[in-house]
């Protein structure tokens, strides 16, 4: 270690001319790669591309044909018929055919269009109503064809509309007063797009309205835009902010440059070398930037501390830089080693971007570690002794006569006298925190990731006030059948025919023997064929062929029994089937009567509505009728519309799969999980009439699923985190004994942080449990210093008590000055509007801030009360003036 | 192939004089007129049976088979009757839509819809006719026919092949096309392709004959042939879907009674419709 620390050291203050430019060119190369930055805002990809709720997500949009929606609300609070009075009618119409225009040129597919898929936006210009004209008579006709002119034209309008329950809560609101308009987007990722052209027009209309847009994809999309522009005023203002606060503790603005210079080379490099490998620039890595800010800078805030604290011009800079880092060497080392395997611990997570994110964090801190042992040196050199006039603790001002160096000295007199009592209060604070952290409650929320003024939040508040609810989770069902038609299948196939070819004995008096002669053929017919399918449509082929050349009375008692046939083939078609559409029509009953979702739609609900319309429009013949051809025949007359394809958001063509769209009032995780139980448990108590499996899809169970991916992911790369610290700590120390004792201030920290998270109900979201995993590898470094610097000062005191006011000047005031310069470096993050970054900005600042404070209290506090357990060794040693370490 | 059967429909076409009557220069009004008539008034009743195969974006298919009954009026040549007897998908065997066409533009048509499943027969209100057809890429319009009247016809083009037509509507706020623009074969005058277009000339839908035959029949006694499309193809730009319409059996001047087309025989349809 000596040997190489020698080398390194030598090296860069005997050829710092090289190095300097060394380095330079080292940033030039890597910097060239910034400006090929591409950037990945997509919050799926924190998932796997093969993660199976991910590939089933895709699989059900494309199978149901469903696309990512933009919610764009409008509300009336003035008009006493809410939205529905002409003018605002017409404001609505006027946006709907705005935002059919919404399509851009595809740039990866020149001559296809991107954006607003047309034929799917539901607004009441676009929507079909269906109703009794006169008695016996149905009305196929547009909800609203055009804006109404006279107050009660709007009032038909909403009176048609709230007729509707597929359209009730969701389209428009029970009350009226407003009208939900949803776009869908032929991609996600266009959703920040077509927003900002919504507010544009938006803006341009004027009146007494209140608009809203949300939908997950606006507030995905706005996060990952606002991330990156919010970051680009976080950062330099974390530059200055570090810079202001250097300059208060080293006054000298040539030497405050260095870490300033060091942030930069190893920002430059890492986003360089991220990018320049390929990787696009994740939500997450967008926060590289910040962290490597202030961690790139705290080695060498140690090491200008101590230069500061060491220079006098007698002694001259090559020699005061050799002492300087003679003494730091090893723990700027281990830090950063432990800040970096901190970071690497996060590819322990099974998120994509929380890897690379990991990856680069900490080649970025050990590229601040590397350039910091040799550009520092070099550095210093290369500033003419005569800047450095008046440069120094000594020729500035006497030691005891700062604030921060009697502060720390009475600080230390206290851990020393006061040791149980201080160790006392720790202990309750940990007993509190424990309690707090199991009151943690696991929620995340999209829409919270927006401050409350936000117009996202506040639409979000607005529209789900109003609404059944602008999240939705897709409820998909999956019919299973066996796909050979068995012996018991086709005995009860002949015993059906015969019983069904007696029935029609009146009117085709040659059906039953016909149905005797089929009968026979079926056995083989069932045998031969592969598929039940393959069976029916054999059989059905026969009868055809028969029939071609039959008589006419034959001929008709065929073409009953070949019916007979495609029924069964229909019958197998499990979503036309009564009992099951009546099934499905019982889940969203039961959780909509429990309060678990706001609303939800099915074909159950298009049954019965069309049901109730093609018998009399009265309302108790919104119900389910009773046999597979009445609920065909629904099926039929709801495609016979404007919008033909409506149908298939629901099933699939062959009636195999159904989709139950689920509508939830708040974007709340906790809220969506005890539906997908309450669902589980449902289904387990009362069996399904078919076979069938239940699934989850949609955007909002995504993040449901993301959620649960990253808390246990973060928990998993938190408590790789932590062991690899505590083992790398062991291994500094020689010592388990000292690992674990360098692993108390943060532990305490983290508890204490988190216990707080908990009894003050903060909900655990994303954001949080990332920065658990992140926090370790940094807060561990004072602890790291202190413990160090600890040793080699009572190896040469033999005493704690002696110990003690020595480690409370230059040593304390090292890490005093990295925790105030690298976590107020944190707080610029509050200016950002978003509430992630401000989470990250209070919560680093808090566990940089505490497990600093904690350091300089626990430790010396628990080394005064068990001294002679821990300095055995080293008194041991002290008598053989031995030395354990370095 | 499809080459090789437009010779052949031109070769009887010509043999029986059918050609001819292409050769002065109609005028717009007159093409779409003419036009109407070949796709909708050959014979005074025709019947057939047409297949509709639905292919939606992703290549998944859903069959519908039912016979046409088509009886002109006697009195004035543009009023029809229709009748559609549903024979496939299974459950819904036996559904009839029937409609009275009336030609005026004024006089909406009249139609009826008998759902055995559900035991009812429903007037269906006048309005909209272009609404899905039965849930295919064809609207109901496609089926009965869009009278010349409800549009402005302009010539734009004459080739070798075709009269191009530009459609617009007289009452614009009734159908949510800006225009159409069809194509009309100048010797069957058949309505070989229709492009509709949206405002903003964007073109979102196109039908497209892709197969006639020659059905022979007799008018008054003489052998007579009408070129007939026997195989047509909506396609809905904006979703993806594509409806395939194949005509067979197609059978004029079979001498349906009127009887066939009234209430009635909603429930009970004659075995003229079945067979």
């Amino acid at each position: 270690m000596k040997l190489f620390k020698n080398a390194v050291v030598g090296f860069a203050v005997m050829h710092y001319k090289p190095v300097m430019l060394l380095t330079i060119l080292f940033t030039l190369g890597t910097g060239a790669f910034l400006p090929l930055v591409t950037l990945d805002t997509d919050p799926e990809n924190m998932l796997e591309r093969d993660e199976p709720v991910r590939v089933f997500h895709n699989e059900t949009k494309q199978r149901f044909n469903l696309s990512d929606i933009v919610v764009l609300g409008v509300i009336n609070n003035r008009d006493p018929d809410g939205v529905f009075n002409p003018t605002t009618l017409k404001r609505i119409y006027t946006l709907t055919e705005f935002a059919k225009t919404l399509r851009w040129q595809d740039a990866k597919h020149p001559g296809r269009s991107v954006g607003v898929i047309e034929v799917d936006m539901i607004a009441p210009s676009m929507v079909d109503h269906m109703s009794q004209h006169d008695p016996g008579t149905i009305q196929f006709e547009w909800l609203m064809n055009r804006p109404p002119e006279t107050r009660q034209e709007a009032r038909a309008v909403r009176d048609r509309a709230l007729s509707n329950p597929l359209l009730t809560g969701r389209m428009v609101s029970e009350d009226g007063k407003a009208v939900c308009m949803y776009l869908p987007l032929t991609d996600k990722l266009l959703s920040y797009r077509v927003y900002t052209a919504l507010r544009k027009k938006i803006a341009e209309l004027g009146g007494d309205e209140e608009y809203h847009i949300t939908g997950l994809p606006v507030a995905e999309g706005a996060v990952g835009v606002e991330m990156f522009t919010q970051m680009g005023t976080a950062s330099p203002l974390a530059m200055v902010v570090i810079f202001g606060l250097l300059l208060l503790f080293f006054r000298k603005w040539i030497v405050i440059a260095l870490p300033m210079i060091i942030a930069a080379v190893s920002i430059i490099s890492s986003m360089g070398l991220m990018i320049a490998c390929g990787f696009p620039v994740h939500i997450l890595s967008s926060m590289l930037p910040i962290f490597l800010m202030s961690i790139a800078m705290v080695d060498s805030v140690h090491v200008l501390s101590e230069f500061f604290d060491a220079y006098t011009q007698e002694k001259g800079r090559t020699q005061t830089i050799k002492e300087v880092m003679d003494t730091l060497f090893a723990p700027m080392l281990y830090t950063s080693l432990t800040t970096a395997a901190g970071f690497l611990s996060l590819t322990l997570a099974p998120i994509p971007p929380a890897r690379i994110f990991g990856i680069f964090l900490s080649t970025g801190v050990m590229i601040a570690w590397g350039v910091t042992v040799m550009l520092v040196p070099a550095y210093i050199m290369l500033i003419p002794e005569k800047k450095l006039e008046h440069f120094g603790l000594s020729a500035q001002e006497q030691e005891k006569q700062t604030w921060l160096t009697r502060t720390l000295a009475a600080m230390g007199a206290l851990t020393y006298k006061h040791a149980k009592a201080v160790l006392g209060l720790l202990a309750i604070v940990v007993a509190v925190s424990v309690w707090g952290i199991t009151q943690i409650r696991v929620n995340d929320n999209y829409a919270k990731r927006f401050s409350h003024s936000h117009p996202i939040r506040k639409a979000d508040v607005a529209l789900n006030s109003h609404f059944g609810g602008t999240y939705t989770a897709y409820l998909i069902l999956e019919g299973k059948n066996h796909t050979k038609a068995t012996y018991r299948d086709v005995l009860k196939i002949k015993r059906d025919l015969t019983r069904f070819s007696r029935e029609i004995r009146k009117e085709h008096p040659g059906a039953p023997s016909l149905a005797a002669k089929l009968g026979e053929t079926l056995s083989y017919n069932a045998f031969k064929n592969n598929t039940f399918e393959g069976f029916l449509d054999s059989t059905m082929h026969a009868i055809e062929k028969t029939a071609a050349d039959a008589p006419d009375k034959d001929y008709y008692a065929l073409q009953e029994l070949k019916n007979f046939f495609g029924l069964e083939k229909e019958k197998r078609k499990l979503f036309k089937r009564p009992e099951v559409v009546e099934y499905m029509a019982d889940v969203q009953d039961h959780l909509e009567k429990r309060g678990l979702i706001g609303k939800s739609n099915s074909v159950a609900d298009v049954v019965c509505k069309v049901n109730q319309e093609l018998t009399d429009g009265r309302p108790e013949n919104f119900r389910i009728p009773d046999t597979l051809q009445a609920v065909a025949e629904c099926y039929l007359q709801y495609q016979q519309s404007h919008r033909p394809n409506d149908l298939w958001h629901l099933v699939t063509p062959d009636y195999m799969q159904a989709n139950i769209q689920m509508h939830f009032p708040t974007g709340d995780s906790m809220n969506t999980k005890a539906v997908v139980e309450a669902v589980d448990v449902y289904f387990n108590n009362n069996a399904p009439p078919a076979a069938m499996n239940h699934r989850w899809a949609g955007l909002h169970y995504i993040n449901l699923a993301l959620e649960d991916r990253l808390v246990r992911g973060f928990l998993k790369s938190f408590a790789g985190s932590f062991m690899i610290v505590f083992i790398m700590m062991s291994f500094l120390f020689r010592s388990p004994l000292w690992g674990g004792l360098c692993m108390v201030p943060l532990s305490i920290t983290l508890l204490m942080i988190y216990g707080i998270v908990g009894i003050i109900g903060k909900d655990y979201d994303l954001p949080i449990a990332v920065l658990s995993a992140l926090s370790i590898g940094m807060a561990v470094d004072f602890a790291i210093h202190f413990l160090e610097r600890s040793r080699t000062a009572y190896r040469a005191t033999g005493s704690w008590k002696e110990t003690v006011p020595q480690m409370f000047g230059g040593p304390a005031r090292a890490i005093s000055r990295n925790v105030l310069v690298i976590a107020i470096g944190f707080l610029p993050l509050l200016v950002a509007s978003l509430v992630p970054y401000k989470t990250t900005g209070i919560m680093l600042f808090m566990i940089l801030f505490c497990s600093g404070l904690i350091t300089l209290v626990a430790l010396p506090a628990a080394l005064t009360i068990a001294e002679t357990w821990f300095f055995k060794k080293s008194r041991k040693q002290k008598k053989e003036q031995g030395h354990s370490f370095r | 192939m499809k080459k090789v059967m437009f010779a052949l429909v031109w070769g009887i076409l010509a043999g029986t004089g059918f050609a001819g009557a292409a050769s002065s220069a109609p005028t717009a009004d007159k093409i779409a007129h003419k036009a109407d008539h070949m796709a909708f008034y050959q014979g005074m009743d025709a019947k057939g049976k047409i297949e509709l195969v639905i292919t939606d974006k992703q290549g998944r298919t859903r069959q519908r088979v039912f016979n046409m009954l088509r009886k002109d009026s006697d009195e004035s040549k543009s009023d029809q009757k229709f009748f559609c007897f549903f024979q496939t998908p299974a459950d819904v065997r036996k559904m009839v839509f029937m409609v009275h066409k009336h030609a005026e533009r004024e006089k909406d048509d009249d139609r009826w819809l008998y759902m055995p499943g559900l035991d009812l027969v429903k007037r269906i209100a006048a309005g909209d006719k272009r609404t899905s057809f039965v849930g295919s890429d064809f609207l109901y319009e496609d089926i009965s026919g869009r009278s010349p009247a409800e549009d402005i016809h302009e010539l734009i083009k004459t080739t070798d092949r075709w009269y191009i037509l530009k459609n617009i509507p007289k009452k614009p706020g009734d159908v949510e096309f800006a225009y159409y623009i069809a194509y009309i074969d100048t010797k069957t005058f058949l309505p070989m392709k229709m492009e509709f277009f949206k405002k903003g000339d964007r073109c979102y839908r196109i039908i497209e004959s892709v197969k006639l035959i020659p059905v022979q029949t007799e008018e008054n006694g003489t052998r007579v042939i009408y070129p007939t499309i026997a195989v047509s193809v909506a396609r809905d730009l904006e979703s993806g879907s594509t409806t395939k319409m194949t005509r067979s059996n197609m059978q004029y001047n079979v001498g349906l009674g009127d009887q066939i087309f009234t209430e009635r025989y909603l429930r009970r349809p004659p075995r003229d419709a079945m067979r």
